[in-house]
């Protein structure tokens, strides 16, 4: 079941207490009292000053800078303005997000009514996906308890400041994790992603300006507000401000939640923190923050987790889901589990991601199953680059990259399964 | 203006379009400037998920979709560079991955876009081992369209149509991913006025016409510009043209008239043409009463005749002229120079009136019911007037309009006049009482030129022959003029000269003729008035 | 009518919260799936005249998402993730354990009826792997006996 993380910090570290999840005993630790500070002692537009100086990034993968983002939103207009809290976790590996709902219900309700009170919204939707029934439970028990205690409604801490919070399951479809594909799915529509331009800023949830983030990263915002940009900005590294929580899962000792601060490398969080592969086995492969991104061998693990490294290593943080694979897996067992998984979620407007995603899904299966040829190991190369760079949203690219660092670092894997016309990893997990 | 550079030429482009519209607006999408595209049309709501028309534009760091991209001053694109070409084989290869190797069995081939750009920008090998995608091959999606799950590229024009079009919205995509799949919903099958439409956006041969469905290869056919003569509207079509067949009707774009679109009906209506009830032949009635199978060049004769004893005997003012709205133009002038020439001043046009739409079918069913009215030929009331009260004694009747419940309801009346000359193309009851019948061509086999509800003249020509001796109205109301020997009719009908001539008498047609009317028509001097 | 006035009133309230009818679809979707399993043409016909769409939009819709069905489901919906983290620590092999305990056929459905067995993406839960979610319940940190206890529970 889910457990707290095994290293916290100011995201999670009262987690534990069953009593910082009703809003008595949030209040109690200092809960909305940064909100309350940004409404009655600070400007819409100071508030959007601040985040935009502390660096905080966007934690739902793309990790767009939230100050900016916020600044999109027009500040003269009839139209109302929404907040969308995309609550759709659903990368693989990711379970970040979860606890922050089913935990910290009142961190995110508090990070909503900072970024509302900024960018003058009257609503916020959280988007959450549909299997995360009881999160989304635990997070309208908080919405309700704020509600009773003034901090939502028509007239928030008699501020006159009125906002309203939503919740809304999904039901799933990964896709709808993407900023607009999430859009059309709030409305009631297929969970299809729209065409940029326009941005939510300028037409976002029907059609009215609206800003769009993840889970996480509105958590940070109470935090940045309760200690300035530059407490924020001496954690983690120059670009990468603040902590992340990372999801450690596979071969490793301790599968959980560890919050460190962005820049902390991946072999210590696996080896150090996470107790390594278990069984005196060894570490074949990780991939770093989510099935989406591309995967590092055993001798590249000694990165830090924060874009500007990852990027020179040919990946990025994403969602933080770090996955942990020892030397008994079979790298073209894992293509066809990647692949499959961005087959079966295409949306299936692009033709390249629609055709790609499905032609990629069919060679692995087939040179897994020992039919594969020489030729195949292009062909998938080839075919995950025509889908990168291409589409409406970056689903296809997030179906590309895990294929090409399996071909970058793997390539050998692929290739006995040519050469010996079945799986020569007799310990491998079952496909 | 912006002014935007496109493969290093420059151009001035209205402000607020992509660049594909800005192309379409200048003439020369895929006519000089090649942007190859699926799910894009000039008429319909932009989609941007084919991925096909994507160039470069200097400046950005990836290719953009020329459908999406609004234009702005200054704008560099490049169609043709390598990063481009690479981008369409892309798209190409991975359309074909999955797309049946139908091509001999199917409808589509020879005016297939999956063809033409795989040709032109995809790869010319299949690298795919996989088994295709196995879907249904002919689901009757309703009473007029036939699809083929296997061969749709998922643009979603067709979607789009339904629900921005008709506003019907019968479509729709249904699942995720490579299993999508367009489909009706149960009990609502895609039943529109509009509906055949969708077969000719459809890219590929996935929506076909029943009607259409494999008559004939699409390379045997020629394309004749025309317009359709089912309503007022003149859409503007292609006439389809082999062994001497119309084989079906296509909507010809003019965004003026009809945009991309026809109706069913007048689609349909091309069966018109080749129908069994047409008239093949003249006769006159004898003195037995029996009509007679006789050469054109007698009827004239006799009926030349008839009007001639007639008008001797009460004078030319009880003879009628009912004009037909069917007819050219240059038809028309002739008829009322006869009219005229004889001295009969009771004349007037039938149009039937039906239902009309907010889209393209307007209430007269007619293509030239305006060009009547514009060269003189009033409301058929005033002749129906002068019928009943018995002032009429001989009438020519061009088609049997008359006849119709809106007008006579039947030949009542017509009886017991002395003559009766009736010119048409198909057979009526108007065959009861007529004294001399005379078969004419249809739209489609002349030259001539339609004036639409909205005061446009558009051109017709002869795409094909009548297996039968039929001749225009014109030309059989030139020859029973001189047969008649009026001033000013010597026999000869050269539909050229007839047009310049009406062109010059009547201010309404200032300088609108057969060459002047160009391939999108040219409205009236005074559009919508009567002459 | 098969949608109940008790589901239309719940659906009514949802509608209240959004600023066009439609962002009320997929709420009104799970309500109308806790109280009917699935939706029939019959259900999506009444769906679309509260919305004020078309029947073909609602099974757009349906199509579209996983947890939403166009025909009848079973009584349990058990799924088990199989998506990598998962796999990695042996849930396809559980699954087919699974299968193989329920004698479910090629749908996945036992023969009585009662429970739909199938795999899924990743459910958030990778840390405690393997596991599976029966209907909104997550069963975490599985083992084959555990799994087929929660199965023997299902009514």
């Amino acid at each position: 079941m889910l457990s707290i993380p095994y290293v916290t910090g100011y995201l999670t570290e009262h987690f534990g207490d069953d009593e910082f999840t009703q809003i008595g005993g949030y209040e109690k630790r200092g809960g909305y009292r940064a909100a309350r500070k940004a409404m009655k002692e600070m400007t819409p537009a100071e508030v959007i000053d601040l985040v935009k100086s502390s660096g905080l990034q966007g934690r739902g993968g793309a990790g767009f800078l939230t100050g900016l983002k916020w600044s999109f939103m027009p500040v003269e207009t009839d139209k109302p303005k929404y907040l969308v809290c995309n609550a759709d976790e659903s990368e693989p590996g990711s379970f970040k997000d979860r606890i922050l709902l089913e935990r910290g219900g009142h961190q995110l309700i508090e990070g909503l009514l900072i970024a509302a009170w900024a960018t003058g919204s009257e609503k916020t939707f959280v988007y959450v996906r549909g299997e995360y029934g009881f999160p989304a439970r635990q997070l309208q028990r908080c919405i309700d308890e704020a509600y009773a205690r003034g901090y939502l409604g028509k007239n928030v801490m008699k501020t006159g400041f009125r906002h309203d919070i939503v919740v809304q399951r999904g039901a799933g479809a990964y896709i709808c994790g993407e900023e607009t594909g999430l859009l059309e799915s709030l409305e009631g529509k297929k969970g299809q992603p729209r065409k940029k331009p326009p941005f939510p800023a300028q037409y976002g949830a029907f059609g009215m300006p609206s800003t769009v983030n993840n889970v996480e990263t509105f958590c940070h915002v109470p935090h940045i507000v309760k200690n300035g940009a530059e407490w924020f900005r001496s954690i983690g590294t120059e670009k990468s401000p603040g902590n992340a929580i990372f999801g450690v899962s596979g071969h490793v000792v301790r599968p959980g939640l560890y919050e460190f601060p962005l820049g902390t490398r991946l072999d210590e969080i696996v080896f150090e923190h996470a107790g390594g592969v278990p069984d005196g086995r060894k570490v074949k492969g990780v991939i770093p923050g989510g099935m989406s991104m591309p995967i590092l061998p055993a001798g590249q693990l000694d990165v830090p987790l924060a874009n500007e490294f990852l990027r020179e290593r040919k990946t990025m943080l994403g969602t933080g889901g770090i996955m942990v694979m020892d030397e008994t897996t079979c790298m073209v067992r894992v293509a066809c589990v990647i692949t499959y998984f961005f087959r079966d979620e295409s949306c299936g407007q692009c033709t390249q991601c629609r055709e790609g995603t499905g032609w990629l899904n069919k060679i692995a299966n087939r040179i897994e199953r020992g039919a594969g040829h020489a030729e195949d190991l292009d062909i998938l190369g080839d075919v995950a680059g025509k889908m990168e760079g291409r589409t409406i949203c970056a689903f296809a690219d997030a179906a590309a990259w895990p294929v090409q660092g399996l071909l970058r670092h793997f390539r050998g894997d692929f290739e006995e399964h040519v050469r010996q016309k079945k799986c020569p990893f007799t310990q491998s997990f079952e496909l | 203006m912006p002014r935007i550079t496109v493969d290093g030429v420059e151009l001035e482009v209205p402000a607020g379009r992509t660049i594909l519209q800005a192309l379409d607006d200048a003439g020369l999408l895929m006519n000089g400037v090649d942007i190859p595209h699926y799910c894009w049309h000039p008429k319909l709501s932009i989609d941007g998920s084919c991925r096909l028309c994507q160039v470069e534009v200097e400046g950005a760091p990836k290719l953009q979709i020329a459908c999406n991209t609004p234009v702005q001053d200054g704008m560099v694109i490049r169609t043709a560079s390598e990063q481009v070409r690479t981008a369409r084989e892309g798209v190409m290869e991975l359309l074909l991955v999955n797309h049946p190797l139908d091509c001999p069995i199917c409808d589509q081939a020879g005016e297939c876009k999956l063809q033409d750009y795989a040709f032109e920008y995809g790869v010319t090998q299949s690298r795919t081992r996989e088994p295709r995608r196995a879907l249904k091959k002919h689901v009757a999606l309703g009473p007029t369209i036939v699809f083929d799950q296997e061969r749709c590229i998922l643009c979603r024009r067709c979607v789009r149509f339904c629900r921005e079009i008709p506003q019907t919205g019968e479509l729709a995509v249904i699942g995720r991913g490579d299993r999508s799949v367009i489909e009706t919903f149960p009990g609502a099958p895609l039943e529109n006025d509009y509906s055949m439409n969708v077969a000719d956006i459809c890219p590929v041969g996935a929506l076909t016409t029943r009607d259409f469905r494999f008559k004939i290869r699409s390379w045997f056919l020629q394309d004749v510009p025309g317009v359709c003569t089912g309503c007022a509207r003149g859409c503007n079509i292609s006439l389809s043209v082999a062994n001497n067949k119309v084989y079906r009707y296509l909507p010809r774009r003019n965004d003026a008239v009809n945009d991309t679109w026809i109706c069913d009906a007048g689609r349909d209506s091309y069966r018109e043409i080749g129908a069994r009830d047409r008239l093949k032949h003249a006769s006159v009635r004898g003195e037995n009463g029996v009509l007679e199978t006789v050469s054109t060049d007698f009827a004239i004769q006799e009926a030349a005749r008839r009007l001639a004893r007639i008008a001797a005997a009460k004078g030319a003012g009880v003879i009628a002229g009912i004009a037909s709205p069917h007819a050219t133009n240059e038809d028309l002038f002739t008829f009322r120079r006869l009219l005229e020439a004889l001295g009969a001043e009771t004349r007037g046009v039938a149009v039937v009136r039906g239902a009309s739409d907010a889209l393209l079918v307007v209430e007269e069913k007619a293509a030239n019911a305006a060009g009547a009215r514009a060269i003189g030929f009033g409301d058929a009331a005033a002749v129906l007037d002068r019928l009943r009260s018995g002032a009429v004694d001989a009438l020519i009747a061009l088609g049997h309009d008359i006849a119709h419940e809106q007008f006579l309801g039947g030949t009542q009346g017509l009886e017991k006049l002395d003559t009766v000359v009736v010119l048409d193309s198909h057979v009526s009851e108007l065959q009861r009482v007529a004294h001399v019948l005379v078969p004419t061509r249809v739209a489609a086999e002349k030259h001539g030129t339609l004036t639409n509800c909205a005061g446009r003249v558009q051109r017709v020509r002869a795409a094909v022959e009548p297996a039968w001796e039929a001749h225009g109205e014109g030309e059989i109301l030139a020859r029973l003029g001189a047969a008649l020997g009026l001033g000013g009719f010597d026999g000869r009908f050269d539909v050229r000269e007839v047009g310049k001539a009406l062109s010059a008498s009547l201010p309404a047609f200032e300088g609108i003729d057969l060459e002047t009317v160009g391939a999108a028509g040219r409205p009236l001097a005074t559009a919508g008035a009567s002459g | 009518m098969v949608i109940s006035e008790d589901a239309r009133a719940r659906i009514a309230s949802e509608i209240a919260k959004y600023p066009v009818k439609r962002g009320a679809l997929l709420p009104a979707l799970h309500i109308v799936h806790e109280e009917l399993g699935h939706v029939s043409t019959q259900t999506a016909v009444e769906l679309a005249e509260i919305f004020e769409i078309r029947p073909g939009d609602v099974m757009e819709v349906v199509s579209f998402y996983n947890m939403f069905h166009a025909t009848p489901q079973p009584r349990h919906h058990v799924h088990v993730c199989t998506n990598l983290s998962c796999s990695l620590r042996g849930s396809r092999e559980l699954l087919r354990a699974l299968e193989s305990y329920l004698s479910v056929d090629d749908h996945g459905n036992t023969a009585d009826g009662r429970i739909h067995l199938g795999h899924e993406e990743c459910l958030g839960a990778c840390a405690y792997a393997p596991m599976l979610r029966v209907g909104d319940v997550y069963h975490e940190d599985l083992d084959l006996e555990k799994a087929k206890r929660i199965l023997d529970e299902l009514d």
